[in-house]
């Protein structure tokens, strides 16, 4: 440990801790920055963070500095503050000053330093400026603005370093300098959303997001990515009902500070023109609208003799089924339904987010020939809650044949086209729910949206079934149903799930999952 | 305390003349007379407009209805930075924006709406535009109709408002 006095207190800390850190502890705050960024390595180009510390005859970066035993730092005296107001307009100088019409203003690094650190009159006239390429595409999902860059180096040591896959670099000297891409080359990669993210001004911007939404008028749910098996921690950004963007939440144990972009644009499935907005039962030939009595009228005549449960509900759906289905057969659906590529960052080949919670309820997953053979040998009704299993495993429809297929799903697909009943259903973003990841991680979806109108959120619906089914004390509430779900799953029995820190739970005895091979 | 012979305005016992009420019937008709006379002798000076033949003039400064201003090429000046419909306290200005075809324009609005119905004419939204693209100095404060959609301004009929009031 070693001693240093920050702003005339006297703190330690462990040997090799940068200043910077040490600096963000005193002080409670970051010191001003642009491309300092824990997970990358150190660049010290922006020049913002300049502390004065006593024996050293100039002002030193505090982001390339080691903490030495003795250090006397000043970080809120008038020579830094100078010092940053002076960075901070050379770092203005040629910059658009567009924001009325830049996506990142509301969280931006450039107007949260002016308000902080500047606050002086400029004196570049607009038209002395130097002018750059605006508005360049510069891959499938990110924009390019070369004016309003202040050339932290941030996305270029993004794609050297954390993806490696090095499509960005700055090219040319002095104000002519600007970010590129090497020639021939797209920011193509899978992870190519995160330059947003990182890069401090509206230079990298989102082609999705485009002019879709003001930040400040965003709020913000904390869930969990249902792209795959990693369970990425996100951040869904909504605003009057509508999902706008996904964005990563910081979990040191799963996703770090990054996600997926296929992970992002997960969340257009929620507004899908595909989603099912109403109950409907198969009359003469076609599938027509139907009242919930009637429809509750007819489940209660059917007897169910196979329960299909799919990777893609949450745990507490999956126990649900599995209990529903304890006097039939059960199934976790069709092994195969929801593989893909994945690579060695982030992104699963599971693209399911709680296969692990089939594996926790106990719901066997079965290939697409025995899942037809299962058909086969039942009889009575079949429900598939999620999944496809008429795309997925080729015959089944066939295996059901005559028989009441009950469909509860959020999409239409070839299951729900051929159902006799459907039920519409809650997708992740309008509900609560738990999903255990590919390394038995519980983590928690939550409710940030509102559900089409006509549908249900899936475990109430199936408690009601379970009452009508005669079960005296299925769990009424969601605390309820917690308590209920950590009493039945072994490697819950000792936690309180109400009680999930946002980061997730690994309970100890957690079996690996399902997905966990690849 | 001394009581007064006075009858209390509310109440209490009235004299006999004020129980006929005529002394407040002829007091009240002699106002009226003295100033229909005045208004004779003096008719520049009759505070009554007539409307809607005539006009009362209000100050350059008066919020009448909104318009929007125009560049050159008559297209809106508009960027749909929605720092109007963020200030706006009734919630009442929607806009959608979208990618402009010229590239040194990039954003503009593609529909832009006001709920004049919601309005309160704050003025919040002209102060709070960055571009002076919104104004408030039409004059028009006629804001009539007979159903809610008419009420519901559209992009093409405020970027038509102009300044003198008249429609285009
Ligand atoms: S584009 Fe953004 S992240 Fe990249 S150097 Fe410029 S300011 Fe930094
Ligand atoms: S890696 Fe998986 S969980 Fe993470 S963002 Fe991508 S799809 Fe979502
Ligand atoms: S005048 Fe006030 S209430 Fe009316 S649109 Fe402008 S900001 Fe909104
Ligand atoms: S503040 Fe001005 S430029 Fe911005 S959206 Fe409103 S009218 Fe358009
Ligand atoms: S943060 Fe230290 S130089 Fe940029």
């Amino acid at each position: 440990m070693v001693k240093v006095t920050i702003d005339g207190r006297e703190l330690e800390f462990p040997e090799g801790t940068s200043l910077f850190d040490a600096c963000r502890e005193a002080r409670g705050e970051a010191l001003p920055h642009f491309c300092y960024h824990p997970d990358l390595s150190v660049a010290g180009v922006c020049r913002l963070c300049q502390v004065e510390v006593e024996g050293m005859p100039k002002l030193t970066i505090a982001c390339n500095t080691g903490v030495r035993e003795g250090m006397v730092v000043h970080t809120r005296n008038e020579r830094v503050k100078t010092a940053a107001r002076q960075i901070l307009e050379m770092h203005l100088i040629n910059h658009p000053v567009d924001c009325p019409i830049c996506d990142q203003a509301g969280e931006c690094g450039l107007q949260d330093q002016y308000m902080n650190h500047g606050l002086y009159e400029s004196e570049v006239d607009k038209d002395d400026k130097v002018h750059k390429a605006k508005a360049e595409v510069i891959g499938p999902h990110v924009i390019l603005d070369k004016e309003r860059c202040v050339l932290c180096s941030r996305c270029v040591r993004f794609c050297d370093e954390v993806t490696g896959t090095g499509e960005m670099g700055i090219f040319n000297r002095g104000d002519r300098a600007e970010i590129g891409i090497a020639p021939g080359k797209e920011l193509a990669n899978n992870y190519s959303l995160n330059t947003v993210d990182i890069c401090p001004v509206g230079a990298l911007t989102s082609r999705d997001f485009r002019f879709k939404k003001r930040v400040w008028l965003l709020k913000s749910t904390a869930s969990i990515c249902p792209g795959c098996a990693t369970g990425c921690n996100v951040r869904v950004d909504h605003e009057a009902g509508r999902i706008f963007r996904l964005k990563p939440r910081y979990n040191k144990e799963v996703n770090g500070r990054w996600m997926c972009d296929i992970g992002r644009m997960t969340y257009r499935g929620v507004h899908s023109e595909k989603r099912l907005d109403g109950p409907m039962l198969r009359g003469d030939g076609d599938l027509a609208p139907v009242s919930w009595s009637d429809l509750h009228t007819f489940l209660a005549e059917r007897q169910v003799g196979l329960w299909i449960s799919s990777p893609a509900q949450t745990l507490e759906e999956q126990a649900l089924l599995a209990a529903l289905g304890e006097q039939a057969r059960t199934s976790g659906g069709v092994s195969t339904a929801g593989r893909g590529d994945g690579d060695d960052l982030l992104l699963h080949g599971d693209r399911t987010p709680n296969r692990t919670g089939l594996e926790w309820t106990d719901l066997q997953q079965h290939d697409p020939a025995s899942l037809v053979a299962l058909v086969r040998e039942t009889s009575g009704a079949v429900v598939v809650h999620g999944g496809d299993p008429a795309e997925t495993a080729p015959g089944f429809l066939a295996a059901v044949g005559g028989r009441a297929l009950i469909f509860l799903g959020t999409h239409a697909n070839a299951t729900s086209k051929a159902a006799t009943v459907v039920v519409p259903m809650s997708v992740w973003a309008e509900k609560d729910g738990l999903f255990v990841n590919k390394d038995g991680r519980v983590q928690a979806v939550r409710r940030a949206v509102a559900r089409p109108e006509q549908a249900v959120e899936d475990w109430r619906f199936l408690v009601d079934l379970w009452s009508a089914a005669g079960c005296a004390d299925a769990p009424a509430g969601l605390p309820a149903l917690r308590r209920w779900l950590a009493e039945r799953v072994p490697a819950l029995n000792d936690l309180d799930l109400n009680a999930l820190p946002a980061g997730g739970l690994a309970p100890a005895t957690a079996p690996a999952g399902a997905g966990g091979d690849e | 305390m001394t009581a007064t012979k006075k009858a209390h305005p509310y109440g209490g016992k009235m004299t006999f003349w004020e129980r006929t009420y005529l002394p407040e019937v002829f007091r009240g008709m002699g106002i009226t007379i003295k100033h229909v006379i005045h208004n004779l002798l003096h008719t520049s000076e009759m505070p009554t407009v007539q409307y809607p033949e005539e006009h009362r003039s209000y100050s350059p400064r008066f919020r009448g209805r909104h318009r929007l201003m125009q560049r050159d090429d008559g297209s809106p000046r508009c960027v749909a930075c929605m720092m109007c419909s963020t200030a706006c306290p009734a919630d009442c200005i929607h806009i959608v924006a979208g990618e402009h075809p010229d590239p040194a324009i990039e954003k503009f609005p593609e529909t832009f709406d006001i709920d004049l119905l919601r309005c309160v004419y704050c003025g919040l939204c002209e102060e709070a535009c960055p571009c002076d693209a919104i104004r408030m100095d039409t004059g028009i404060y006629e804001i009539a109709g007979t159903t809610r959609e008419e009420f519901f301004v559209s992009k093409e009929f405020l970027l038509n408002n102009k300044s003198d009031g008249t429609e285009v």
